[in-house]
């Protein structure tokens, strides 16, 4: 029984969501772990700590996302999806090439723009581009790209095209320096920032970010919408000393600079481990939802608005009931550890809803040991509510990265979680009462050929459903393929694309409950799986 | 010429005596600044450890170190009977000692103790660390005195662990805030200040009751009331909230450096007790302080530190008065912002100022009053060292840091520092030395 209460949400001016009686339609999750067949474990002892990310890609050009899980001390796997459209969930270990050992996370990005999605790897040691080949197999790359992979604790990527690239810009985010046993504080070691060499399609020196505090998630991201996208630093305050937050200026051509108080950025210290961004209130600005332990933090431009914000920003986790501060299931109290998140809209109802993987960082007594995996549904006023266990998600094992997508392409989005020493959990969204969906792929000719930096926009009702393509953030791993758009109960609806270079293209129609690639130029294509 | 011989043989055993004993004492040195500079490290980097809970684990600490060497040196004397709750210590078994080593003892089962909720970095940091001083003060020692004196060690800090488990401190959940806790009704009373969900309820209030260390209890050095709270424009108390409003609108870059210097925020800095602790081990560094000298003044600040958490707790919860933030946003300027992150907890009186002055009065009974110094302790954290001329003047100046940082008001300074003198005067009144 769908429950639909269209007045209330007409006059916000929203799309129609689908609503439970008593709050937003919770999704059912059933966990498949035990024959899906992604049998990874995030093993190693202190210098897998961090990291245990999960990249999701799509690789044997069906449609289905294919996945790559980090392994720390044991080798890394990579699972081709076999999964049947609506079906159980269902993956195989496949020998890719890209078993690597001392991997803590990877993102997928066509980084040669030939069409084939090609793999950055981040590890403890040296960092590795793995350039696909087609048909699930890479090969390494550094040397051929000009990728000096360094000899460092690499726990954060992010990825660009820099106004007039013809290759990308990759940063690295690094952690403590690992030789460093009896005083490890305020040992980080330097970000790197990999631009192109000048005039050729391979990678130039690294340059380092000083100072560097610890990274463990970074973002570009177009935070006031100039056209340019800056760099977002979420940095461990456990280990820095005179550190916190950043937000680079990566100007092309330029040397990167950090926003200054003086500009508006406000000092923040937080363990930052994960960041996750989604306009949640329509206003054109992305929120950030930066994960740490204890309090986490959802923070909104504060400064004003057109012609030109300030990157100073209000902390809306407390009043938008966020803050996912310690568990909600069990007698443990303690406070949580979180790692990765991401905006997506779970039940379809046309609100983005957030996932959260929560996990021990290793026996801190501090904090919770049974810490359940967050799902906060998002209610029509803009706050949350958790239902990671009524869902079926509320897992306490010791999780890391994780990545919600539609791995059986049924228009829900599933999900599955790294875990510390314990295997990966996978879980498919069977649904409920929920609502209509859409799902984008872009496409322009080369360079950047996924289109990062680009912004899609979704008319639904009378709301702009808005997100930025973007290879970076969460906690070590990242996503590529499908953008997926919750619709409530509309039937149809108008999407366009703002292209990293700010060409908008035309709004175009399309029919809810389906899967479109979106070429620049070109209306919109339905495609179909299988 | 036999005569001569024994002479020379009773000199050169003499020398040798010496010289293994002054190595030992360099070691033992070593011992205690490392395992120092490391739990400053720990308190930054564990959670649980805010203020009060850092000043406690540093004051058994302290007490450890002395007793270890007590058991050894005359002209170091026990604490058993001075402490509220201490008993004395078993006596040493016969046998030759290496005072470095007894120490090491003490201080690797005492430090694992009393930071035992520390996360893998922590741990294994202080693996790295005992590993390394197991080592250096284990060379050249023979084995039956390196057993002999580990063990004794280790006797000592279990005896301390055994003293500390009852005071009411041992154990902390959800790092000091309470899950269930109802605010007192009335303007004048405490809010929460904070958007973190997690202190929405004030810290350790019951930090109060536990048992002191020097001072008889809780309650012995209690403050005056704070003015009369009043919303009164012209009253004593709307007078003191518009000094932190317009002191906050005009800060001096000065003021501003002073704030930040003294803040001392818990998780991202050893906090206020770790930071006079800071104080103590670059001026016991500078003066080439030998062992004894070294625990004596780490022991004593330790305690007078924990004793001062203690008796300001009391006073706050006694009280349990509004901080600025929460008054001025009501009634002067709903969007005022303080310079420092208002602490969780109730105002009244300044934990700084009272610790601070306590710290000050002790370390004037060891150093001297007029003792001019340098506070490094904030480099690594990129704040410029401060120069101070005394003790005292350092105590006031991190008193209205408070004020300038806009987290409290003047008599929470004053009365806080006079309390911090009260306190100080029961660890001076300690008796650590003697003649040997």
């Amino acid at each position: 029984m769908r429950h639909v209460v269209s007045v209330l949400f007409l006059s916000v001016g929203i799309c129609v969501p689908v609503l439970a009686a008593d709050g937003p339609v919770v999704p059912n999750f059933i966990e498949e772990t035990a024959t899906a067949g992604v049998d990874a474990v995030y093993e190693g002892d202190w210098e897998f700590m961090v990291g245990g990310g999960v990249a999701a890609f799509d690789c044997s050009e069906d449609g289905f996302a294919d996945l790559y899980v980090a392994g720390g001390s044991a080798a890394a796997h990579f699972y081709r999806n076999v999964s049947d459209v609506g079906g159980k969930l269902r993956f195989e270990r496949f020998e890719a090439g890209l078993e690597l050992e001392g991997v803590t996370g990877a993102y997928p990005i066509d980084i040669d723009s030939d069409g084939i999605t090609d793999l950055a790897v981040l590890r403890v040691g040296e960092n590795v581009l793995m350039r696909g080949l087609g048909g699930c197999r890479f090969e390494r790359a550094n040397e051929a790209w000009g990728f000096d992979g360094g000899e460092a604790w690499s726990t954060a990527l992010a990825a660009t095209w820099e106004r007039g690239a013809s290759w990308p810009t990759l940063a690295v985010g690094n952690y403590i320096d690992r030789k460093e046993e009896g005083f490890p504080w305020g040992s980080c070691t330097d970000n790197w920032l990999h631009r192109p060499a000048a005039g050729a399609n391979r990678f130039g020196t690294p340059f380092a970010l000083k100072p560097s505090y610890c990274a463990l998630s970074m973002l570009f991201t177009d935070w006031n919408r100039s056209g340019t996208p800056s760099l977002r630093v979420s940095n461990d305050r456990e280990y820095y000393k005179g550190g916190q937050e950043q937000l680079w200026r990566i100007e092309p051509g330029a040397t990167p600079s950090l926003y200054t108080p003086e500009e508006g950025w406000e000092r923040l210290r937080i363990w930052g481990m994960g960041i996750a961004s989604y306009d949640l209130d329509a206003d054109g600005y992305p929120e950030y939802f930066l994960t740490s332990m204890a309090d986490n933090k959802l923070q909104t431009l504060a400064s004003g608005e057109d012609p030109s914000p300030r990157p100073t920003y209000a902390d809306t986790a407390f009043a938008k009931g966020v803050t996912a501060h310690r568990p909600y299931v069990g007698d443990n109290l303690r406070p949580s550890t979180a790692w990765h998140a991401q905006f997506e809209d779970v039940n379809n109802d046309g609100l983005a809803d957030l996932f959260v993987a929560k996990g021990n960082v290793a026996k801190m007594p501090d904090f919770a040991e049974e810490d359940p995996n967050n799902l906060l549904l998002q209610r029509p006023d803009g706050t949350f509510e958790e239902a990671g266990d009524r869902a079926g998600v509320a897992s306490v094992e010791i999780g890391r990265g994780a990545a919600l997508a539609d791995l059986n392409l049924d228009g829900l989005l599933d999900l599955v979680v790294v875990n510390r020493w314990h295997t990966a959990q996978t879980w498919r969204n069977t649904g409920g009462d929920t609502g209509r969906w859409l799902q984008v792929r872009l496409e322009q000719d080369a360079p950047n050929r996924d289109a990062l930096g680009a912004w899609i926009e979704v008319r639904c009702g009378d709301t702009v459903l808005r997100r930025e393509v973007s290879s970076g953030g969460g906690h070590a791993g990242g996503q590529s393929g499908w953008h997926h758009f919750g619709l409530g109960d509309e039937a149809k609806g108008e999407i366009r694309v703002i292209w990293p270079d700010g060409d908008a293209g035309a709004w175009q129609d399309f029919d809810a409950d389906g899967f479109y690639l979106l070429r620049r130029g070109a209306a919109p294509t339905a495609w179909t799986p299988g | 010429m036999r005569f001569l011989v024994h002479v020379v043989l009773i000199a050169a055993v003499l020398g040798l005596v010496g010289s293994a004993r002054a190595q030992s004492d360099e070691r033992a040195v070593e011992v205690a600044r490392t395992w120092y500079r490391l739990t400053l490290e720990l308190v930054r980097h564990t959670p649980t450890y805010s203020p009060p809970v850092a000043s406690r684990s540093l004051a058994y600490l302290g007490v450890a170190a002395q007793e270890a060497l007590a058991g050894g040196r005359p002209s170091t004397r026990s604490f058993a009977g001075q402490l509220n709750g201490l008993e004395a210590f078993p006596p040493r078994p016969d046998g030759i000692y290496d005072e470095a080593v007894v120490l090491q003892g003490a201080l690797t089962i005492s430090t694992r103790h009393f930071f035992s909720n520390t996360g893998p970095t922590g741990q294994r940091a202080m693996d790295a660390i005992g590993k390394r001083l197991d080592t250096l003060v284990s060379e050249g020692v023979d084995a039956d005195v390196l057993e002999r004196s580990l063990a004794y060690g280790q006797v000592i800090a279990g005896h301390v662990i055994e003293w500390s488990a009852d005071d009411g401190g041992a154990v902390v959940e959800n790092m000091g805030f309470p899950h269930d806790y109802v605010l007192t009704e009335g303007p004048q009373h405490w809010v929460p200040t904070s958007l973190i969900a997690q202190q929405q309820a004030p810290l350790l209030p019951a930090w109060g009751t536990n048992r002191t260390f020097a001072m008889p209890d809780g309650a012995t050095c209690g403050v005056p009331p704070p003015p009369d709270y009043s919303e009164e424009k012209g009253s004593a108390f709307h007078n003191e909230a518009m000094e932190v409003y317009e002191a906050a609108k005009g800060l001096t870059p000065e003021q501003r450096e002073i704030a930040r210097f003294w803040s001392d925020d818990p998780m991202l800095s050893p906090t206020p007790p770790g930071h006079w602790i800071s104080i103590a081990l670059q001026l016991l560094e500078a003066e080439g302080a030998d062992a004894e000298r070294t625990v004596d003044v780490l022991g004593r600040l330790g305690i007078v530190l924990a004793d001062s958490f203690i008796g300001c707790w009391e006073a706050k919860y006694r009280y349990d008065l509004v901080r600025p933030v929460t008054y001025i946003r009501r009634h002067i300027d709903a969007k005022w912002q303080p310079d420092l992150i208002t602490p969780p907890f109730p105002e009244y009186p300044s934990g700084h100022s009272t610790q601070s002055g306590a710290a000050a009065i002790v370390l004037e009974d060891l150093f001297g009053a007029t003792f001019a110094f340098e506070d490094e302790t904030h480099v690594d954290d990129g704040l410029p060292p401060r120069h101070f001329e005394s003790f005292r003047e350092a105590a006031e100046e991190a008193a209205i840091s408070r004020l300038y940082g806009g987290i409290h008001y003047r008599a929470a300074i004053e009365n806080g520092l006079e309390q911090g003198y009260c306190i100080g005067a029961y660890t001076n009144g300690l008796v650590t030395r003697g003649a040997e």
